[in-house]
């Protein structure tokens, strides 16, 4: 007996769905292997007996069958038309939100220029330079001499109207204090 | 060569399933209900020998009609159209069964573990089937429990190829899987109806 059974070959060979090559190789075997022409012959039998039993499927209401197909293709159609109007939506809304956003941005920046809030504090040098500036405004380089020898808290009055002390004034002053 | 037909006084060359599915690409609502006309019987057919149901034949058959509409512009024409479509309707009906698994679990039809894809060999039976001209007498009530305990893809390869006489390879194409894995599905589904049909 043949050791290689060409089970599954069996069916597509009763089908005629071999190729030639195939055909004569299932054809040999099945001359000496008396348990393959069962075999076959069994499986020829069992697909005589499902497409009998498929043929018997009752067949539906084929009116009513497409009433229901149309009525499903109207609800796939509107439910596709739901989805694109959503998605149209959405589109809508996300330039919205970023278009507000930057509105908002540009309204704060205007506001903080306009009040000068939020702008950060000036560094140490920025101070500095200020009010080596107003000194140099009052003069008080040009008299340095006679500041020298001023309280400055209790001699204001002095120093405002410093412009004013004449050059003998001031020599007058100097030698005073 | 295609056969004319005639419809509102007109002469009308029948149109082939590649020349209408292009149609429904181009959204042309005659070439669907012709299309719908020509294979509505057949899916339904294949659907109720999947699932056993009517209700679930014809929801996942119209439902096979539907996705065709809507993937008729990827149809490359490369494969037949009715394996095109066939691989549409048996991947809806496997997901059907996929699920309602809980429902089956319940009542399971096959022991734990038996997966009737999962056997190794099983080679011809050395004793006489009961097989032959009387099974056809036999009630056709009786096949339904027996199609229920093969697996999915073993069902499709047997009903394809006794229902719509697809060639393992046309099988295969269905399945997407090779076909020696097409003829090994076509057969251990009918070893497995042999031995559960055995004792009617």
């Amino acid at each position: 007996m043949a050791a290689y059974h060409p089970e599954t070959e069996l069916v597509p060979y009763l089908r005629g769905g071999l190729s030639a090559e195939e055909r004569s190789q299932v054809e040999r075997h099945l001359e000496q292997c008396s348990q393959c022409r069962q075999s076959m012959e069994s499986a020829g039998a069992m697909l005589s007996r499902i497409a009998h039993a498929v043929d018997e499927v009752r067949a539906p209401d084929w009116t009513q069958y497409r009433i229901e197909l149309r009525r499903k293709m109207r609800a796939v159609e509107a439910g596709r038309v739901d989805a694109a109007g959503r998605w149209r939506l959405a589109g809508f809304g996300w330039p919205s939100i970023a278009m507000s956003a930057a509105a908002a941005a540009i309204l704060g920046i205007a506001i903080m220029m306009h009040h000068g809030v939020g702008l950060p504090a000036p560094g140490v040098d920025q101070l500095q330079m200020p009010q080596e500036m107003s000194d140099a405004d009052v003069g008080l380089l040009a008299n340095y001499r006679v500041v020298e020898h001023l309280d400055l808290l209790e001699n204001y009055d002095v120093i405002e109207h410093l412009d004013e002390l004449a050059p003998g004034d001031r020599r007058n002053h100097e030698t005073s204090s | 060569m295609a056969a004319p037909r005639f419809r509102g006084g007109l002469t009308q060359v029948e149109r082939s399933d590649e020349e209408l599915c292009r149609g429904i690409a181009e959204h042309d609502a005659d070439a669907f209900e012709i299309m719908v006309d020509r294979h509505q019987a057949r899916a339904y057919r294949l659907a109720y020998s999947m699932l056993g149901n009517e209700a679930d034949a014809r929801d996942v058959s119209q439902d096979a009609f539907i996705r065709l509409c809507e993937a008729a512009g990827k149809f490359d024409g490369r494969s037949r159209f009715s394996t095109w479509f066939y691989r549409i309707l048996v991947n809806l009906c496997i997901d059907h069964q996929r699920r309602n698994r809980w429902w089956r679990r319940l009542a399971p039809l096959t022991s734990p573990g038996e997966d009737p894809d999962d056997r190794g060999y099983d080679p011809p039976s050395e004793e006489p089937g009961p097989e032959g001209d009387a099974m056809l007498s036999q009630s056709i009530g009786k096949l339904r429990p027996a199609l229920d305990k093969l697996s999915p893809q073993q069902r499709a390869a047997v009903l394809l190829q006794t229902q719509e006489g697809f060639t393992s390879r046309e099988i295969a194409a269905v399945l997407k899987c090779s076909e020696n894995t097409a003829r090994v599905h076509v057969h251990r589904g009918i070893m497995q109806l042999r031995k559960l049909l055995q004792n009617d």
